[in-house]
């Protein structure tokens, strides 16, 4: 069964193909409508509410989500469905607390949100801060994914998959911006549904469409028995569990790349329709999960446990191709190459809009509001932007190299959400409801979030004695999740900076402005106007593309 | 003209704000109108949040404390956990589509009332100022 990784796969490399050359016709067509920031970073605000719901679930269902909730139920049953739940729920959180208020108050990065009323220099430094680490970490976990996945499936080496993966990423955001990227984010959202759905068919024809009969067979092939039906094979530790859901369901509302999609659309409207959209299709996906992974227990056993690898990330792929025929059949190959092509597509669409957010903190943020303290000219910080581009996605793929198939990439995941959940959801959600928050309180808020997860996570069982598993030590030392302990810690910070520091009647003042036009969007960034878009009459009209 | 839009005070506008000269802000957050628009949507929101924490991290709680009634089969393989897992999908897609109804005809015609009014407010005190354009700049100082 594993042998299929020995040589390189051809028929998944021309699916691939495919699927990439779609991609770069998007970014040309993409990079001869670049025209400013404006479109660099939020593709014009021209993106409908139903487009942007399909580009947040191709920008926010990674490789963890397709493969790695399919082989978490694979290995461990009910318990890989719970983070299924957590990921949707989290949605919630980001269509009532914050998906109108960012886009009536925002215009690129959260930053513009969070220090919106603060005084510049100091609030924007620390947001950049809590963005790039959400950002880096996350970029770097998928980017290591991705090596270890194309190395799997299609055979090509881990460096040169990594380097390719890079490749691919960089030139959708340097030459197609956000809306570029957008559209490879629509189109993988799109594959990854169809490719969910076929293999939920496929798996419902092979046990005779009775649902029910699918628990029993996975349970049957599984050697846990009963105990694969309940809580308790993966998630061993209650509080610990918690903790992991704190973070799932605050964090996704402080993911940078998820939350810089609402500036993409042109009004409030269309911010909270998108969220609705991309619960439809997220919830679809993740019940359709329950198919895939039981599916795979029940389809593979017990023998396709060593084939599926640590994590069991390629019990998806493996299920597809046993579907398919089995190994070396056509149909197994087909299926196969399918499947893997999904995968490469999902992980290009993520890690484009990573880079995305982070490439906007680097330029947006710290470039234009703290170097040049807000004088930057628009092609400026457009050129920066492109420049910081491919200084994170080059500074990503060194240290996926470096670190190897071997760096624990669910510690990098989990570390990004404990960073967003606790340094940029406290900070934002206090920015938007409390008058009183000021500058103080945004730093050492982000700062305190930021930090204590990292440290939390380095002394957490999973990575101090460094077993590089996923999950491999759960329960027994401290807790492998520093959500419930860093979240509380955020807000803290946030509260003892602003009541330990003087009063801020800047801060308080603008509140007002900030309040009425979040709940408004009274002052509202506008759309460009339709076609034609103004060309600035200094240049011949389009930034150029060799401009980066 | 009011100081109530002076938010960037002493340092420079944010390259990433723009201010509004023509509104005014502290008219407009004491308006009655955006006063109706906060409590409304608080009426619906807060209750919503709390709601769904409580219906998620419940899930949560029987999956960590009891285990052995969330393995309960329901039919056959189908367990109570898994009902519970499901019931938070359906949740979900409820108050999202609740919220989208609510905001569509409750928040929408609120919010539009109260930035109305808010540049009603701030025509006003333009106009009582006489000799100060209304539009005069971003960095005019307060005194």
């Amino acid at each position: 069964m594993i042998t299929f990784a020995a040589d390189v796969n051809e028929t998944a490399l021309s699916i691939f193909g495919l699927v990439v050359a779609a991609t770069l016709v998007i970014t040309y067509w993409a990079s001869k409508r670049m025209t400013g920031a404006v479109q660099f970073y939020a593709a014009g605000r021209r993106i409908t509410g139903t487009q942007n719901g399909f580009a947040i679930a191709g920008d926010y269902m990674s490789a963890a989500s397709f493969l790695g909730i399919a082989g978490l139920i694979f290995l461990y049953g009910f318990d890989g469905f719970v983070y299924s739940v957590g990921w949707l729920v989290a949605y919630l959180t980001v269509l009532l607390l914050l998906s109108e208020r960012m886009r009536n108050s925002g215009k690129f990065t959260i930053a513009d949100v969070l220090t919106f009323r603060m005084n510049q220099r100091p609030a924007r430094t620390a947001a950049a801060i809590g963005t790039l680490s959400v950002a880096g970490f996350y970029l770097i976990a998928q980017m290591i994914g991705a090596g270890v996945l194309i190395q799997a499936l299609v055979g090509i080496d881990f460096n040169v998959a990594v380097i390719i993966t890079g490749c691919f990423m960089l030139t959708y955001v340097v030459f197609g911006g956000m809306l570029a990227t957008t559209w490879v984010q629509i189109i993988k959202a799109g594959l990854l549904m169809s490719a969910t759905i076929f293999l939920s068919i496929l798996v419902l024809n092979r046990i005779g469409w009775n649902p029910v009969d699918l628990f029993n067979k996975a349970r049957d092939e599984s050697p846990a028995g009963d105990a694969y039906l309940k809580p308790g094979l993966f998630l061993a530790s209650p509080i610990d569990t918690f903790s992991l859901g704190m973070a799932l369901v605050l964090g996704t509302a402080g993911l940078p790349h998820i939350l810089m999609r609402f500036f993409t659309v042109p009004d409030a409207q269309a911010a909270r329709k998108s969220v609705m959209w991309a619960m439809i299709l997220i919830g679809a996906f993740y019940v359709m999960t329950t198919f895939m992974g039981f599916g795979a227990r029940a389809v593979l056993g017990t023998a396709g446990e060593e084939a599926a690898g640590k994590g069991g990330n390629l019990a998806a792929p493996l299920l597809a191709e046993e579907l398919g025929g089995g190994p070396g059949t056509f149909g197994g190959d087909l299926f196969l190459a399918f499947i893997s092509a999904v995968a490469f597509a999902t992980i290009l669409a993520v890690v484009a809009g990573l880079v995305l957010s982070a490439s906007a903190a680097v330029s947006h943020d710290v470039w234009t509001n703290v170097i040049r303290r807000g004088r930057a000219v628009e092609r400026e910080e457009v050129l920066v932007a492109r420049i910081a581009a491919l200084s994170i996605g080059a500074v990503a793929i060194f240290i996926a190299i470096l670190g190897g198939a071997g760096l624990n990439v669910s510690f990098m995941v989990g570390l990004a959400f404990a960073v967003a959940a606790s340094a940029n959801f406290p900070a934002l959600l206090l920015a938007l409801t409390w008058r009183r928050f000021n500058t103080t309180g945004a730093v050492t808020g982000v700062l305190v979030g930021t930090f204590s997860s990292i440290f939390l996570v380095i002394v957490s069982p999973t990575v101090w004695p460094g077993p590089d598993s996923e999950g491999g030590a759960f329960g027994f030392y401290d807790l492998a999740n520093p959500g419930i302990i860093s979240i509380p810690l955020g807000f803290i910070g946030c509260w003892l900076g602003t009541v330990l520091s003087k009063e801020e009647t800047r801060a308080e003042r603008g509140f007002d402005e900030l309040y009425v036009r979040a709940e408004t969007g009274l002052g509202a960034e506008v759309a460009l106007p339709a076609e034609a878009p103004q060309a600035p009459p200094r240049e011949p009209g389009k930034v150029p593309a060799s401009a980066m | 003209m009011s100081d109530s839009d002076r938010a960037a005070g002493g340092a420079e506008p944010a390259e990433g704000v723009d201010r509004h000269p023509e509104i005014d802000w502290i008219a407009a957050e004491r308006s009655p109108e955006f006063r109706e628009l906060v409590k409304r949507r608080n009426a619906f929101v807060i209750p919503a949040t709390i709601f769904f924490f409580a219906w998620f991290f419940g899930f949560i709680l029987l999956c960590g404390y009891a285990e052995d009634f969330m393995g309960e089969s329901i039919y056959e393989g189908f367990t109570v956990g898994y009902l519970i897992a499901l019931s938070n999908f359906v949740m979900v897609w409820v108050i999202g589509a609740l919220y989208l109804r609510q905001a569509r005809r409750v928040f929408d015609p609120l919010a539009k009332k109260a930035a109305e009014t808010a540049l009603e407010a701030g025509r006003r005190a333009a106009g009582a100022q006489g000799d100060r354009p209304p539009l005069a700049g971003h960095e005019e100082v307060t005194p």
